[in-house]
């Protein structure tokens, strides 16, 4: 068991070393530099950059420097626990990320509760009662929010909010409160904010699990353990809760790998769309803007992450599901 | 990244989509016979506050905004004469419709941190010299005045006696010599000297003649330079842009706040260890960080208003600078807005639909012209006005030749053809663009700016080579000896390697929709038998391929290039950071013939030769020599000019109702920092 644990975090420490190179290659593989794409973004607002100044930008930046040698540095600031600067924001990346870490988990957790709260429930009902109306129903509706892409209900929902009920558009906060220091009202402020991104972000998630833990369900309650359950007079909502869910869970579990980089990202086009200060919109405007260290770092980050959280489903499946831990031994 | 892009634009056109739902029918009834009233009854009179420059017309008693009173009541500031300036060395403007009233935030939407061209450009009061409301007339600014000397070769300026930076110290010639000795002049800071610090490539010297007399001296007649401070240059355009845009420009800082970040007042390692305890690499990079307004809430400033919370956060706000040296002609300190708050929006679409909701109390950056029907439909609801800013220059969208393009040689010997230039600008119908992407506001032809700009060289040059004439482009083109067609009627290589099918290259996420508008021209060269790929690419990468001379054509706007000398790389291939018509011939120019390949037409020739040489001319010979140029430029066809002078370029002004100053409408332009140019200053909240 002890022994299973440190192969695999010896694999992961490689595996995040791995991710740290590629990311830094995927980083530098469109054409240009930071410097170009600043230059182009300064003259696409009407803006210039002298050919000095650019010369200048890039020695500082050491961009003038082969690849190997950008990477070292960033190896070396990572070792000392720095992640280097932001270039566009001028920023060390640390603070950039960590302004909008907390918000982007807080969406992020409240999609999941969202999803986890409407999908179980449902997925288990369609699954027991198969074929009924409201199996039929779920399905429908379940299908409809599979098949609609998050960043176009973003849009309708938006749409709708400002056209109808004159609500801000877009945003966490009402613009009074945005900059204001965290009080009880800023934080209902957020709460308020709150249901219309985590629908949007769930939507599509539930649809998903409302269908696997329906096929999963099914296949368990075919089982004869469930009939032998029945037979001794289980209650019914006993039997069903106490195994066949319980195996049905597996699947779940088994994606928290994913959901750990999912919760810190969010969704980028989503975010984008609403407007949400998260870290997907961070992303997609450092690599726009090639500020390699930015980038790279979320990438890394989110790499990470991956890691951990397959790490941390492989522990929970051995916990939840004696045959696994069982046949370890 | 490269697949989320087009999913990206489906969403903004998506949201573009959602939103003209159901405006058509209130549009038809706004409109009456058709879009091209529709934009150009916004066009109003070009307007704007006077600077007063007669020291007898000046006010005598100060009066400060309420919030300051207090403070002065509370002993915290000093009383408003102190912070002013001497009486006699006032910045006085004169309001363009009344005197207004103190208070208010001031709502506006940014796109992130490198969007800080929206705070600078209100925040521009700090240029050395700045232009009228007409863009025409160079006027005092952070300098009170200035003098050429006959021979050219020295810019003088006095400063303000007794004008304060924003923490109270005083702004002297000590803090322009700072600049000079100890930024400028510092290797590790600025390695490469400015172009325009620059003539014939030998450099200008700073010198203090007094504590409020400051000279730049030049080697060789350099008329042209009071033009430089006045523009939205490297050295003149204030500390507050140069600084945002982290480049150590703006020739003054304030010396009493960032000597402790320079070595040279500690040791190198002590500036080092500061540097590191903040998290930056080195003393330069946190210097950079200090020395931006929009980054650092400390630094000292001279703009109207200063920053409270930094542009790298969800909310870049600012305050009134208490000792701004600024009065109304009834003496009251300005500005008059209290507070300016921008909100971030991730993306500009957001941003519009925040605008139509009328979130925004004055916005013309990232409002696209293509939602002016619904910013009009709902213009009642959100309580706004919308105005349109045409621009000056010729073409919003120019279809850059690539005049130094390498790669196949049957296309690179047709881009050199004068003829072949001729007949592709002559087979583009250009009235039907304006009306399909222009809404009609748009002014078709050339890309020689507005003929009532100072340099334009006549209003028959905006029509020359650029009218819709499909039976002499044929002409041209069989000329040039393109005779043979396929069976589908476009011509073929003289090489017998099938069609000629030339790229063009369009950018995504621009203010113009340069894609649809190479689509529409693709169709209309249908009739010449030219073929034409239309590609999208991405900004960097289509930069990218100009840098290495990879782009047959590709589609940019020329803004700027109305002031050719202040900004001239939309107009001629000269300056080798951003090049679209040739960047051999850019590098060529830049470095005096060292680097890049000298062009083979004797006309470019002849245009670098007259453009450099106009630096060192007085007024009269430069204009002259401008109109020369654009001459040239329009009968060589480098660029071909499509349709311009509109306001799509952050013309689109949406203005809420209780605003007041505000000009029907204002020069729109980047040597006048537009909104800069109408002070913002003076603005105010009914």
């Amino acid at each position: 068991m002890l022994n299973y644990i440190v192969r695999r975090l010896i694999l992961a420490v490689l595996t995040v070393w791995a991710i740290s190179v590629l990311s830094f290659i995927i980083i530098h593989l469109p054409p240009g530099d930071y410097v170009t794409s600043y230059i182009a973004s300064m003259s696409a607002s009407g803006s210039a950059v002298s050919e000095g100044e650019a010369k200048a930008l890039r020695e500082q930046l050491g961009l003038d420097k082969p690849i190997t040698v950008q990477y070292a540095k960033w190896m070396g600031l990572m070792l000392q626990g720095q992640f280097g600067m932001a270039m566009e924001w001028g920023r060390p990346v640390s603070d950039v990320i960590g302004d909008r870490l907390m918000l982007t988990m807080v969406i992020s957790l409240a999609a999941i509760v969202f999803t986890w709260a409407l999908a179980l429930p449902i997925g288990i009902y369609s699954a027991v009662y198969r074929y009924s109306f409201l199996d039929y129903l779920f399905t429908f509706v379940g299908f409809i929010g599979l098949a609609i892409p998050g960043f176009l209900l973003a849009l309708i929902v938006m749409y709708v909010g400002f056209a109808y009920f004159d609500a801000n558009v877009g945003g966490l906060f009402s613009p009074e409160l945005a900059e204001a220091p965290w009080s009880a009202a800023k934080v209902w402020d957020l709460v308020k904010h709150l249901p219309i991104p985590a629908i949007v972000l769930g939507v599509a998630g539930t649809a998903q699990l409302i269908r696997i833990m329906r096929s999963n369900l099914l296949d368990e309650l075919r089982k004869p353990y469930v009939m032998t359950a029945r037979a001794r007079g289980l209650p019914e909502h006993w039997v069903v809760l106490r195994y066949p869910v319980r195996v049905a869970l597996n699947p779940f579990v088994s994606t928290i790998g994913y959901l750990l980089p999912y919760v810190v990202s969010g969704s980028i086009i989503v975010s984008l769309v609403l407007s949400l200060p998260t870290v997907g919109p961070l992303l997609l405007k450092a690599l726009i803007a090639q500020d390699m260290f930015l980038a790279g770092t979320i990438i890394l980050l989110l790499g990470v992450l991956t890691v951990i959280g397959t790490f941390i489903s492989d522990l929970l499946l051995m916990w939840i599901d004696p045959r696994i831990r069982l046949g370890r031994q | 990244m490269n697949v989320l892009r087009p999913i990206l634009a489906l969403a903004s056109v998506g949201l573009a989509g959602a939103l003209a739902l159901g405006s058509a029918a209130s549009l038809a009834q706004t409109a009456g016979s058709g879009p091209p009233k529709l934009g150009s009854s916004l066009i109003g009179k070009l307007e704007g506050p006077e600077v007063i420059v007669d020291a007898k017309a000046f006010p005598k008693n100060f009066k400060e905004a309420p919030a300051l009173a207090e403070q002065v009541k509370a002993g915290k500031l000093p009383s408003v004469d102190k912070r002013l300036p001497e009486p006699s060395q006032l910045l006085v403007i004169k309001p363009l419709r009344e005197v207004g009233k103190y208070g208010g935030n001031w709502r506006r939407a940014f796109t992130g941190p490198a969007d800080h061209e929206n705070g600078n450009r209100i925040n521009s009061a700090d240029k050395i010299l700045t232009f009228d409301y007409t863009g025409t007339k160079i006027i005092p600014s952070l300098a009170r005045d200035w003098k050429v000397s006959d021979d050219g070769r020295t810019t003088t300026i006095y400063l303000r006696k007794g004008a304060k930076w924003s923490d109270g110290k005083p702004m002297t010639a000590d803090d322009f010599i700072f600049w000079y000795e100890d930024i400028y002049l510092n290797k590790n800071i600025v390695p490469t000297p400015f172009f325009e610090f620059q003539i014939n490539g030998k450099d200008g010297k700073m010198r203090k003649i007094d504590d409020y007399t400051v000279a730049f001296e030049f080697p060789e007649p350099y008329s042209f330079f009071v033009y430089q401070l006045a523009g939205s240059t490297a050295i003149g355009a204030g500390l507050a842009t140069r600084g945002a845009f982290q480049n150590f420009g703006g020739a003054y800082a304030p010396a009493h706040y960032l000597k402790q970040f320079l070595p040279k007042y500690s040791s190198e390692d002590a500036a080092n260890k500061k540097a590191k305890d903040l998290g930056f690499d080195n003393w330069v990079s946190l210097l950079r960080n200090r020395y931006s307004w929009a980054l650092n809430p400390d630094l000292p400033v001279m703009t109207p208003w200063r920053t409270v919370s930094p542009i790298n956060t969800p909310t870049w706000s600012m305050e009134r600078n208490p000792y701004f040296w600024g009065v109304d002609t009834a003496g009251n300190q300005l500005p008059y807005i209290d507070r300016i708050t921008m909100t971030l929006a991730e993306n500009v679409e957001v941003a519009n639909l925040r605008a139509i909701a009328g979130e925004y109390d004055i916005q013309e950056r990232h409002m696209g012209l293509a939602k002016l029907p619904v910013f009009l439909e709902n213009a009642k609801k959100g309580n706004y006005t919308v105005r349109l800013d045409p621009g000056l220059n010729g073409a919003d969208v120019a279809l850059h030749m690539g005049n130094s393009y390498e790669g196949d040689p049957e296309i690179m010997k047709l881009l050199r053809n004068k003829d072949f230039r001729h007949a592709l600008s002559l087979g583009i119908d250009r009235d039907q663009l304006n009306e399909a992407f222009w809404l009609g506001v748009g002014a078709a032809g050339s890309v020689a700016p507005a003929p009532d700009t100072i340099y334009s060289p006549g209003p028959e040059w905006n029509k020359k080579w650029a009218t819709y004439d499909v039976k002499q482009a044929n002409e041209l083109l069989d000329k040039v000896g393109l005779t043979k067609k396929d069976s589908d009627g476009y011509r073929l290589r003289t090489d017998g390697k099938g069609r000629v099918r030339l790229e063009m290259i369009t950018v995504g996420g621009s203010f113009v929709p340069f894609t649809p508008v190479g689509e529409m021209i693709k169709q209309q060269w249908r009739k010449i038998g030219v073929d034409v790929d239309i590609k999208e690419l991405e900004r960097n990468l289509a930069f990218t391929r100009d840098n290495n001379n990879e782009n047959q054509i590709i589609t940019w706007a020329n803004d700027g290039s109305e002031v050719l000398f202040l900004f001239p790389r939309h107009a001629l291939p000269v300056d080798a950071a951003e090049s679209h018509m040739g960047m051999s011939f850019a590098k060529w120019y830049a470095s005096r013939g060292t680097a890049g390949k000298k062009p083979d037409d004797p006309e470019m020739i002849k245009a670098f030769d007259l453009f450099r040489a106009a630096y060192g001319m007085n007024d009269e010979d430069r204009t002259k020599a401008a109109k020369e140029i654009w001459k040239i430029i329009v009968e060589q066809t480098w660029s071909i000019g499509t349709v311009g002078e509109s306001p799509a370029f952050m013309g689109v002004r949406i203005v809420k109702n209780n605003m007041g100053n505000i000009p029907d409408r204002q020069v729109n332009a980047q040597h006048v920092r537009t909104p800069h140019s109408s002070w913002p200053e003076t603005f105010y909240f009914k």
